[in-house]
């Protein structure tokens, strides 16, 4: 099993200045305790617009890496982001996606990854073909960094324990916003 | 010029490139436009709610987007707009094609349609009805001037009495 942080410390380890779009609860937690740092967009809500947001992201900003950290259950939320994005194939986007099986902040109730859903195939009925679903550490490091180096677009579905995270990221919407955009030298539009 | 023809100029006009669209018979009328201009890049969406990730994402990486949809699609954006939108204070226009309204015939239009205007009040999200011909142009660089302005989304309202209503078939 991957332990979601010390897989988060390895990815931010590996970026210069990529953007990174974290879902709300333990991915953007995570996050802010491997390495808190301007091109951070922290979700506080909007359950499932991770992946949504990503995708905007990356048409945006064709010549730079985008990096989504997803959930499972966020993900579930809103399945159709994948068909949609898979409608663009953005090459620049890495979708990672932390899977625990669970809503852990709210109790550990089961998501349907814990009975018979495979978000690895659902992406590739999404219409991706690089989809990589990993279970140790040395998989996600060589996963992640061939996502970096290679055309993608790349999702990585990485089995997860169920650690809690306890790192607070910035409260601040406008804040988070505001920082995201000066760090990718952009202006308010 | 059309209202359609109206509507693409002020897009252009204001840098707007990227459409993400749920479809409708009235905001078809603006993408078949958009289709044929290379300034725009058009994105089909599978739900509402997703327009309102991608637009954000477009914003924070420098580019301006709109969302075209139908009313009913208004109902699946709520919780995106409630609580990525408004609180990170991302502007873009939302054109919405009335149903349930002047003209309806299909009683599952009817409730969203009539709930509307009270649930853009409710989220403090300025809209305006586009009416008459002469008026679309001026409404909509208002309003696209606007959104900017206020960092926050607006909406434009396509009514049946510009664009017509969906006869029964």
């Amino acid at each position: 099993m991957i332990n979601r942080l010390q897989a988060t410390r390895f990815v931010v380890d590996q970026l210069t200045d990529e953007p990174i779009i974290a879902s709300l609860g333990n991915a953007k937690f995570d996050l802010f305790t491997a390495k808190d740092r301007p091109q951070n967009f922290y979700m506080w809500n909007s359950m499932g617009l991770a992946s949504s947001m990503g995708l905007g992201l990356a048409m945006a900003r064709p010549h730079q890496k985008v990096i989504i950290l997803d959930g499972d259950g966020a993900l579930l939320m809103n399945l159709n982001s994948l068909t949609t994005a898979a409608t663009r194939m953005p090459q620049n986007l890495i979708h990672v996606i932390w899977d625990n099986r669970q809503f852990e902040l709210t109790g550990g109730q089961p998501t349907h990854t814990a009975f018979r859903a495979d978000l690895g195939l659902l992406a590739r009925g999404a219409g991706f073909d690089k989809v990589e679903t990993i279970e140790d550490q040395a998989a996600f490091e060589n996963a992640f960094s061939r996502a970096l180096q290679e055309p993608g677009p790349w999702i990585i579905v990485a089995l997860i324990g169920s650690e809690r995270a306890t790192g607070r990221p910035p409260k601040s919407p406008t804040f988070i916003k505001h920082r995201f955009m000066q760090s990718l030298g952009i202006s308010p539009l | 010029m059309t209202w359609p023809q109206h509507i693409i100029e002020q897009l252009k006009a204001y840098r707007i490139r990227f459409l993400s669209y749920v479809p409708d018979a009235i905001g078809e009328q603006v993408l078949k436009l958009a289709r044929h201009d290379d300034f725009f890049d058009i994105l089909p969406l599978a739900r509402e709610e997703e327009g309102i990730g991608v637009v954000t994402g477009l914003y924070v990486g420098g580019e301006r987007g709109a969302v075209l949809m139908p009313t009913s699609g208004v109902g699946n954006t709520v919780n995106g707009l409630a609580s990525l939108a408004i609180p990170y204070q991302i502007p873009f226009p939302m054109f919405i094609g009335l149903r349930g309204d002047l003209g309806e015939f299909n009683a599952a239009q009817v409730p969203m349609g009539q709930a509307l205007r009270p649930i853009l009040e409710s989220l403090r999200i300025p809209y305006f009805v586009l009416e008459r011909p002469d008026e679309v142009n001026t409404m909509v660089e208002g309003a696209l001037k606007l959104t900017y302005a206020l960092e926050l989304p607006v909406a434009l309202l396509i009514s049946t009495t510009l664009a017509g209503w969906k006869e029964e078939k």
